[in-house]
C-alpha cells in the first residue's frame, strides 16, 4: 500500500517539501512522516499541518493528491522508489532525481528535473520553463536519466545538459538545448528561437510540422536517416510518448553547430514542412 | 587596590616559540585580554581556572595572507551560486547568524570557521584602495578574528606616474597618505606593471623586470623597487608584500629569482611562492618542474626575505586575484565562468572557478612545489603557512597540510596517488624532514606575527593578546588541528570543542605612518582631475571599523 500524501493547504507563499523521499520515509512510521518538517514561506511547519498522511511508505511508492501547484522540491534528491502525482506541482519537481520514477499526471513548473542526474520523470500534462536545466550558475544541467513531458515545455528545456535523454511531445519555448554540452533532447512540435545556442555537443532533434529558424552558426550537414534516431523513438514510444509516426521512416536533414563554441552538436530537422 | 579578573590556564604543554618555550607545562594568567604575569602574591587566585592538563596550548593561528573580504571576494561568492546549493549551510542560532560555505564562505561564517580552526587573525591580501571601505564593511561581519588589509599599489597610476618623474619622496608620501586613507596594512604589489599593460591592451602583460609598462615608460624592477625602498623608509612594520610578475606560468622562476635579487636588501615579503617557481617553458606540460631548491637556497642566503606558500590542495575552489591577465588565463585553462574587474587608477582583478586534481600532473607538482617549500627553507621563522585562501585551496585545509609536513609516511601516501613523473620533476620524495609541534607553531602563528610586524601576537608572554589555543594531542596531527579544544580571542572563551560560544568582534589593524602633508595638494588637483569619486568621500573613517589597533612603526 502506497503513502498517500492529500495536500489541503491553503496559502498563498511557496511550500517547500524538500527531503520528502521514500528513501528517508521508509522506514518511518507515519506518526514520524507526520511530524517531517516542510516550509511555508520562510516557516517550518509539521508535514501533516498541510497534508493528510495515510498508508505506508515501507513500499517506497508516494501518491500525492490535490492541487500542489504551490508545492515545490516534490521528490528532490530521490534515489529510489516510485511517486505518482495526480495533479499539478510547483518548481523543481524531480530536481536532481538519481534514481527512482516520478509521474506527473498533471502539469509542472519551472526547473522540472533539473540537474537530473538519473531515474525517470514523466510529466503527463504540460512543463514551464527549464526542463532538466543547469540550475543558475551551474557548469552542467541533467548528467543522466530521461524526463518526458507529453505536452508543451518552455524555454531553455537541456540548458547545459551533459548527458540523459529529454523528449517533449507538444511544443517547446526559445534555445531548446542551450549550452548543451552533450545527451540528446527531442521535441516533437515546433519550437521557439534560437535552438541549440551555443551547444558544444550533443542531439537535439527539432520534429515540428514547421521547420524552426536556426541560428546563422549552424552549417548544413547532410540529410541521413541515423539508425538511433529509431532506437530514441521506440524508447520514448514504450514510455507512452505520442509522436506523428511518420518519423519513424523519414530522413533529417542534419545541422553541425554552434560554430560560436565546439561546434560539435548537431540539429535534426524534417526535410519538408509536413502536414499534421 | 580591586585585584583584577584573573583567568588562568593551568598545566597546559605550551608551545611559545617566541619565548623560547618549546612544550614545557606552564600556567598562563590573563587579564583585560592580555596575558600578564603571574601574580607575584602567590596566594592570588584566578577568578576562573581553566584546567588544560596533557592539553597543547599556542598562540592564536595568524593568516597573513588570504581572500576573506572586499570586492573580488564578494564577486565570487555570487559567480559560485553551484557552491552554495552544495555546501551544507550554517543556520542561525541564538548565539550565531547563518552563512553559506563553499570555496568562499559568507561573511560571519569565515569568522567562525577560522575561529574553529584555532585561528584569531587573519589579513586579506588583496584590496583596492577604492574597494576598502567594502572590506571593512565586511570585515564588521567577521567576527572572531583581528583583520588587516593589503593595499594594491602596484598598478596605481600616482605610484606609477611619481616614479617615471623620478619622485621618491612624493611616492613614499603617497603611500603613507593611501595606507592612512584606506585604514590599510602594508602595501602590496601584484603583478607590478603588468595589470597596467592588461588594462591597455588585449591580452597583454608584462613578461619580466625590465618590460615596459604601457603608458608610464617605466618598468616592473622600478615598481618593484621604488615601493619597497618607501616601505622601508616609511618603517611599515610588514615587509613590501609581493605577488610577483608570470604568476603561474612554466619557467617563472628566473622572475621570482629576479624579484629577490631587485630588492636589494630591503626587506620584503614574496607570497604564494608556490605559484612562482616553476620551470619549464612555452606553457608546456611537459616541461613543467619544481625549482624550489634554487629558490630556496637564495631565501636561505638573505634574512631580508620572507615567504608564504600558497599551498595547492586537491579540489575545487575559486582563483581569484588581483593579477588580471592570470585570471583570464585560468578562465582559458579550465574553460569556465570568468569575471575580470578594472578599478580606475587602481587595480585590476580576475575570477574563476577551478579544480586541482591529484591525477593532473601539473596540480600534483604543484602540492609538492608548495610542500617543497616548507622543507627547504631552514629557518621556518621565514616561511608562513597559506594556501592563498582560497586560490590553493580553502583554509579549512590546514590540517591537512599540517599533517603533510609532520608525517612523512602520509606524505609519501597521498604522493603514491599522483602520477609518477612528480617524482623525476621535485625533490619532494627525497625529503626527509618532518616538522615538530614548535616548527608548526612557526610557520602558523609566531612566524607570521614577526614577518607582520605584530608585536602583540603570536606569542604568550606578558603584554601580547590573550589570542590562545588549545589543542587535544593526538597521533593524527590533521585531526589534533581541526579541533580545538578551546580558542581564547582576547581573553574570552569563543571556542569549545570547534563550537562557536561566544562571536566576539575582533579589531582592526592598521597603520598611519607620518608624511609630508603637503603632498595631499597634488594628490587632491590629481585625484579631482581623475577619480570617480570626490576626495573628501575617499578615506575611510574610523567609523566603519568595529575597534581598531594603530599599528606602530619601527
Amino acid at each position: 500500500m502506497p503513502l498517500k500524501l492529500s495536500y489541503f493547504g491553503d496559502t498563498s507563499v511557496p511550500v517547500e517539501v524538500e527531503g520528502l523521499t521514500p528513501d528517508w520515509a521508509c522506514d518511518k512510521s507515519p506518526a514520524e512522516i507526520e511530524r517531517f518538517e516542510i516550509f511555508e514561506g520562510n516557516r517550518k511547519r509539521p508535514l501533516a499541518e498541510m497534508f493528510r498522511v495515510s498508508g505506508s511508505a515501507t513500499d517506497r511508492c508516494f501518491e500525492w493528491e490535490g492541487n500542489l501547484a504551490g508545492v515545490h522540491w516534490i521528490g528532490a534528491g530521490m534515489q529510489t522508489g516510485e511517486m505518482h502525482v495526480h495533479g499539478p506541482v510547483g518548481r523543481h519537481v524531480g530536481s536532481g532525481l538519481r534514481g527512482g520514477a516520478i509521474q506527473i499526471h498533471g502539469d509542472a513548473g519551472d526547473w522540472a528535473g533539473a540537474e537530473l542526474h538519473g531515474g525517470l520523470l514523466h510529466i503527463h500534462g504540460s512543463a514551464a520553463q527549464m526542463v532538466g536545466a543547469a540550475y543558475r550558475g551551474a557548469p552542467k544541467g541533467m548528467t543522466g536519466g530521461m524526463i518526458l513531458v507529453d505536452g508543451d515545455a518552455g524555454d531553455e528545456v537541456g540548458a547545459a545538459m551533459r548527458r540523459g535523454l529529454i523528449a517533449v511531445g507538444g511544443s517547446a519555448g526559445d534555445l531548446v538545448g542551450f549550452n548543451m554540452i552533450a545527451g540528446t533532447v527531442l521535441v516533437f512540435g515546433d519550437c521557439g528561437i534560437r535552438a541549440g545556442a551555443n551547444m558544444r555537443r550533443g542531439t537535439v532533434g527539432l520534429f515540428g510540422a514547421a521547420r524552426p529558424t536556426l541560428l546563422p552558426t549552424f552549417r548544413f550537414a547532410t540529410t541521413i536517416r541515423p539508425h538511433v534516431v529509431n532506437v530514441l523513438l521506440r524508447t520514448v514510444a514504450a514510455q507512452g510518448v505520442k509522436f506523428d509516426q511518420r518519423l519513424l521512416e523519414e530522413e533529417f536533414d542534419i545541422y553541425h553547430g554552434d560554430a560560436v563554441s565546439v561546434g560539435r552538436g548537431e540539429l535534426l530537422l524534417r526535410q519538408v514542412e509536413v502536414a499534421v | 587596590m580591586t585585584q583584577p579578573d584573573y583567568t588562568c590556564i593551568t598545566g597546559g604543554t605550551v608551545y611559545d616559540p617566541a619565548n623560547g618555550i618549546d612544550g614545557q607545562v606552564r600556567d598562563l594568567w590573563i587579564a583585560d585580554g592580555r596575558i600578564v604575569a603571574a601574580p607575584s602574591d602567590r596566594a592570588v587566585r584566578p577568578n576562573r581556572e581553566i584546567d588544560a592538563r596533557g592539553l597543547v596550548v599556542m598562540p592564536g593561528g595568524i593568516d597573513m595572507h588570504c581572500h576573506i573580504a572586499g570586492p573580488k571576494v564578494n564577486v565570487a561568492r555570487k559567480m559560485r551560486p553551484e557552491e552554495k546549493r552544495k555546501a551544507a549551510p550554517l543556520h542561525r542560532t541564538e548565539l550565531l547568524r547563518s552563512g553559506t560555505m563553499g570555496s568562499v564562505p559568507s561573511t560571519f561564517a569565515t569568522g567562525y570557521k577560522y575561529a574553529g580552526l584555532g585561528y584569531t587573525t587573519a589579513f586579506d591580501a588583496a584590496i583596492p584602495p577604492l574597494g576598502a571601505r567594502h572590506a571593512h564593511e565586511e570585515f564588521a561581519d567577521t567576527p572572531c578574528l583581528d583583520k588587516g588589509i593589503f593595499v594594491l599599489v602596484g598598478n596605481n597610476h600616482y605610484v606609477m606616474q611619481s616614479l617615471r618623474k623620478k619622485e621618491p619622496q612624493k611616492l613614499k608620501a603617497f603611500l603613507a597618505w593611501l595606507l592612512g586613507a584606506t585604514k590599510g596594512f602594508a602595501p602590496k604589489l601584484v603583478n607590478p606593471g603588468g595589470v597596467e599593460v592588461w588594462k591597455s591592451r588585449q591580452n597583454g602583460n608584462v613578461e619580466g623586470l625590465d618590460s615596459i609598462v604601457d603608458n608610464f615608460g617605466i618598468t616592473p624592477r622600478q615598481i618593484l623597487r621604488g615601493v619597497a625602498q618607501a616601505t622601508n623608509e616609511l618603517g611599515l612594520p610588514h615587509a613590501v608584500h609581493i605577488h610577483c610578475n608570470q604568476l603561474g606560468m612554466p619557467g617563472n622562476w628566473s622572475t621570482t629569482l629576479d624579484t629577490m635579487q631587485a630588492l636589494e636588501g630591503f626587506r620584503g615579503h614574496l607570497t604564494h611562492i608556490q605559484f612562482h617557481s616553476y620551470g619549464g617553458g612555452d606553457a608546456d606540460e611537459n616541461t613543467f618542474n619544481s625549482k624550489v631548491a634554487k629558490l630556496a637556497e637564495y631565501v636561505n642566503a638573505h634574512p631580508n626575505i620572507t615567504v608564504d606558500v600558497g599551498q595547492v590542495l586537491f579540489g575545487e575552489t575559486t582563483s581569484m586575484t588581483g593579477d588580471g591577465p592570470v585570471g583570464y588565463y585560468l578562465s582559458k585553462v579550465y574553460g569556465g565562468k570568468w569575471f575580470s574587474g578594472d578599478t580606475e587608477m587602481e587595480a585590476g582583478c580576475g575570477i574563476t572557478p577551478i579544480k586541482y586534481k591529484n591525477k593532473s600532473l601539473v596540480h600534483a607538482l604543484q602540492l609538492a612545489i608548495g610542500l617543497e617549500w616548507y622543507l627547504l627553507v631552514d629557518d621556518p621563522w621565514r616561511v608562513a603557512m597559506s594556501t592563498d585562501h582560497p586560490n590553493g585551496g580553502s583554509f579549512l585545509a590546514y590540517p591537512q597540510i599540517i599533517r603533510l609536513l609532520m608525517d612523512r609516511t602520509y606524505r609519501q601516501d597521498v604522493l603514491k596517488a599522483c602520477p609518477p613523473q612528480v617524482r623525476e620533476r621535485s625533490t619532494l620524495y627525497d625529503l626527509k624532514r618532518e616538522y615538530t609541534l614548535n616548527e608548526i607553531a612557526i610557520i602558523t602563528r609566531a612566524g607570521p606575527a614577526r614577518m607582520l610586524g605584530l608585536k602583540n601576537k603570536g606569542h604568550l608572554g606578558p603584554g601580547a593578546d590573550a589570542d590562545i589555543t588549545v589543542y587535544t594531542p593526538h597521533d593524527n596531527k590533521e585531526t589534533m588541528f581541526e579541533l580545538p579544544r578551546l580558542v581564547i580571542k582576547a581573553g574570552r572563551v569563543i571556542v569549545e570543542q570547534g563550537e562557536v560560544r561566544d562571536p566576539v568582534d575582533g579589531k582592526t589593524l592598521h597603520v598611519t605612518p607620518d608624511y609630508d602633508r603637503a603632498i595631499e595638494t597634488d594628490i587632491r588637483s590629481w585625484f579631482e582631475q581623475y577619480y570617480s569619486i570626490g576626495w573628501r568621500n575617499y578615506p575611510v573613517d574610523f567609523d566603519y571599523l568595529h575597534a581598531a589597533e594603530n599599528v606602530p612603526t619601527i
